[in-house]
């Protein structure tokens, strides 16, 4: 009965939702889309769920744009193709490829802080397929936008990407999405490395991230 | 009175563009030997060697063309005069017969532009194929693996001019191009255009003086001074000579059997918007597409020609980066590219405006290429298929610009933000090293601390760059814990409180914008660089970031705020003023 009740659920792609032990549906490997980051792979039991839609949320300065930009370093790494819908035309390319992102394999869409316009870049990419993972960066727009689209779009979104080999991602300053399937990757502030006493010999060495795995609203 | 050379060269179509024959003076003049001293003018003296020219470019040439010879054993490299013919074609009379057919047949498969130039001898133009098949020694390897597989014996040669293909390819398997110079001057015959009557004796008149002169090789006569050859040996004498230089002495005209495809209609109601047309270029474009799947061709790019009520007209030519023959996929990239590029300011085209000239005649014409063949791999996840990404292509381009989708390429430069924005191809980089890491060459920029040039922070704590920070810049393998730079496109002024020659406070008018106290900072990193040149005189970059299309002149500093912001800032040493160049993150 409840193997039955599962494969029900499963098909109607209902069994992340409702399912009550996450643990007992455990995607396949290959249905995972590891982040580059080892403990944040174990934390995710592999890496972001393909045919979900995932965030990556936190403050300015948390870590947040490297957190993805890893993820895309991660697939162009293992040959897939990747694609970021630049929503505010942030993304550096130096950066990206000094953290291992093959550039050639990335399609960088740049909008000039149209979000309506970013989110239809993000659902025309997610639609064509292909792709083993799709970026839409909102991290500067601001929370007023983004409260403006209607609670419809994530899902339809969702839609849009299920069952596909394709791990979505948002990033943003706070929970968008909300999505049942995808997880919420949460990075708290944590303060700045430095090296060196005086400003002029001292050099900025980054963060530690402080990733924290939401999956449930 | 000895007729000059511009007398007797104007009934010599020039049928090369200049450009060609520019490059082809070069190659022969800096490579030939010098011409035979005193055989023309025994009072001259012999020029001195010119320096080896460099190799013949064939990738950059404007018009690029391949020569398939049937090969016939022949005992010795003498011409096959049409004495000798009959014998050769009577001990290979298998590949007498078979090899004209099988050679146009495999032409056919490579381009839709192929000639006959003589028994055995087929010409195509492969200019087109570069961006199919690849370099030109690719285009010549896929040939040679055609002719193989139909079990053929040919010769492939492939050159920016025909009588340069078709002599090559005489001269048998992989005549390489360098020596060109040193076929034999009789090897000219076959392609000459002589009237029908001429005799023997006449026919080989010239090829005789020049043997006499000691002129055996193309090269020889390529270099003789062609005024003096003219009023030796007269009009044919220079058109020997055009042809030893590789010039032609016709134009290209392709064979009318090759097969078009083409579909025209006139309306009989003018289209004015967009959804109507779409019915029409489906109705044209179906059957084209029926027509290639049954030639086993896709569409290399397609030709559009619009003709308008008030008379004008209006073309376009969608390059496709892969032979495809999906009607659907077609019509969408040309009703996206229509949608960008309205013929006329139509209702439904893009435009408010009332309508100018509606459509009555739309002629669509397909270029084909060989149909593309797909390997998957078991091992590896399929990447978006050439027509996806056309598509895709294509739609965002409409959404957000043409030049702000593709993939970024890291220009060899230590100008911030300096990158190029390419298609986007990902099979083309399948098996290419991760990124374009590492833009060098210092460029004449400095940097004081070896992060400072353009944001690579951490790189200079773990003593990669050294002192000067050029290879810092980009090049870098970040380390663990390095944060990403956002990057202001636009870079926004900010005000900034310096106290004992450090920020302490930055402020910004702009809402989201970080301010604060600083708490900590580090810097001043100097960087410069293009105060060597004038704005105009840079490339144009792919970002729309103007400091990088301008000499730049700055001190840069990283600094943490109260908030907890990370950012990098800079003061403009020309103007004084501070901008904020982005947020770690």
């Amino acid at each position: 009965m409840r193997a039955a009740l599962e494969s029900l659920l499963r098909a109607k792609k209902l069994d992340v939702t409702l399912t009550a032990t996450p643990g007992a549906l455990a995607p396949p490997p290959d249905r995972l889309a590891p982040t580059g980051s080892p403990e944040l792979d174990a934390a995710l039991g592999g890496g972001l769920r393909r045919g979900h839609l995932s965030e990556i949320t936190g403050v300015p300065s948390s870590g947040r744009s490297t957190l993805a930009v890893d993820a895309i370093a991660a697939a162009t790494d293992r040959g897939e193709a990747a694609a970021l819908v630049d929503t505010c035309d942030t993304f550096d390319p130096a950066s990206a490829a000094d953290r291992g992102v093959t550039l050639s394999r990335l399609l960088w869409v740049r909008e000039s802080g149209d979000a309506p316009r970013a989110l239809k870049a993000f659902s025309l990419i997610l639609q064509a397929g292909g792709f083993g993972l799709v970026l839409l960066d909102l991290a500067d727009v601001s929370p007023v936008a983004l409260r403006r689209f209607p609670w419809t779009t994530w899902m339809r979104i969702a839609r849009i990407v299920e069952g596909s080999d394709t791990a979505a991602l948002l990033v943003g300053g706070e929970r968008i999405a909300r999505s049942a399937g995808g997880v919420t990757i949460a990075l708290e502030p944590t303060p700045a490395a430095w090296q060196g006493t005086t400003h002029r010999a001292r050099v900025f060495t980054g963060v530690v991230p402080a990733p924290r795995v939401v999956t449930r609203a | 009175m000895i007729p000059s050379y511009d007398d007797l060269t104007p009934g010599i179509p020039d049928v090369v563009d200049a450009e060609t024959v520019k490059r082809l003076e070069i190659f022969f003049y800096r490579q030939l030997p010098s011409p035979p001293r005193g055989l023309i003018d025994p009072t001259a003296p012999a020029e001195p060697r010119q320096p080896p020219a460099p190799p013949l470019d064939l990738g950059s040439s404007p018009q690029l063309y391949a020569c398939l010879a049937c090969q016939r054993p022949t005992t010795d490299r003498q011409p096959q005069t049409a004495d000798r013919q009959p014998e050769t074609a009577n001990r290979q009379p298998q590949t007498a017969d078979r090899g004209p057919q099988t050679l146009l047949a495999i032409a056919r498969d490579f381009s839709p532009r192929i000639m006959r130039v003589g028994e055995g001898e087929v010409l195509l133009d492969v200019g087109g194929l570069g961006r199919l098949i690849g370099d030109p020694p690719a285009i010549a390897r896929e040939l040679r693996r055609a002719i193989a597989d139909a079990e053929a014996d040919a010769a492939v040669a492939i050159a920016p001019t025909q009588t340069m293909a078709r002599l090559l390819a005489a001269e048998g398997h992989d005549y390489p191009i360098e020596r060109f110079a040193e076929i034999p001057v009789a090897r000219l015959q076959p392609l000459e255009t002589l009237p029908a009557a001429m005799n023997h004796r006449d026919r080989a008149r010239p090829y005789l003086t020049l043997e006499k002169w000691g002129i055996a090789t193309l090269g020889d006569l390529a270099a003789l001074p062609a005024a003096d050859l003219s009023s030796r040996l007269g009009r044919r004498g220079v058109a020997l000579q055009r042809l030893a230089r590789g010039l032609d002495p016709r134009p290209f005209v392709p064979d009318a059997e090759t097969p078009r495809y083409i579909g025209r209609l006139e309306l009989e109601w003018p289209i004015e918007q967009l959804e109507p047309l779409s019915f029409v270029l489906a109705r044209l474009l179906e059957p084209l597409a029926i027509a290639l799947e049954r030639a086993d061709r896709g569409a290399a790019a397609i030709h559009l020609a619009l003709r308008l009520t008030d008379r004008t007209s209006h073309a376009r030519v969608l390059q496709l980066p892969a032979a495809m023959r999906d009607p659907r996929v077609l019509r969408t990239l040309l009703l996206l590219d229509l949608e960008a590029r309205p013929p006329s300011p139509l209702c439904g085209f893009g435009g408010t405006e009332a309508a100018v000239a509606a459509i009555d005649v739309v002629e669509i014409e397909l270029d084909p290429a060989p149909a593309r063949i797909t390997q998957f791999s078991l091992l590896q996840r399929a990447l978006p298929s050439p027509e996806t990404l056309s598509t895709l292509t294509a739609r965002l381009s409409a959404l957000v610009g043409e030049s702000r989708v593709g993939s970024a390429t890291l220009l060899d430069s230590h100008a911030p933000d300096a990158f190029d924005l390419r298609r986007y191809a990902p099979e083309a980089d399948v098996a290419a090293p991760v990124g374009a890491k590492g833009a060098k060459g210092a460029k004449g920029a400095s940097g004081a601390m070896g992060a400072g040039a353009t944001g690579a922070a951490p790189a200079g704590a773990t003593g990669a760059t050294g002192a000067m920070g050029a290879t810092g810049a980009t090049g870098a393998t970040g380390a663990a814990g390095a944060l990403v730079l956002r990057r202001q496109r636009v870079p926004p002024a900010i005000r900034v409180s310096v106290e004992h020659g450090r920020p302490v406070h930055l402020a910004s008018s702009r809402r989201g914008m970080p301010s604060g106290a600083v708490i900590k900072a580090a810097g001043p990193w100097r960087s410069s660089g293009g105060w060597w040149t004038t704005q105009t005189e840079l490339p144009p970059k792919g970002g729309s970031h103007t400091s990088s299309e301008h000499a730049w002149n700055r001190d840069e500093w990283d600094v943490a705020l109260k908030n907890g912001v990370v950012c990098r800032i800079y003061q403009d040493r020309t103007t004084e003023r501070w901008f904020l160049e982005g947020m770690y993150d």
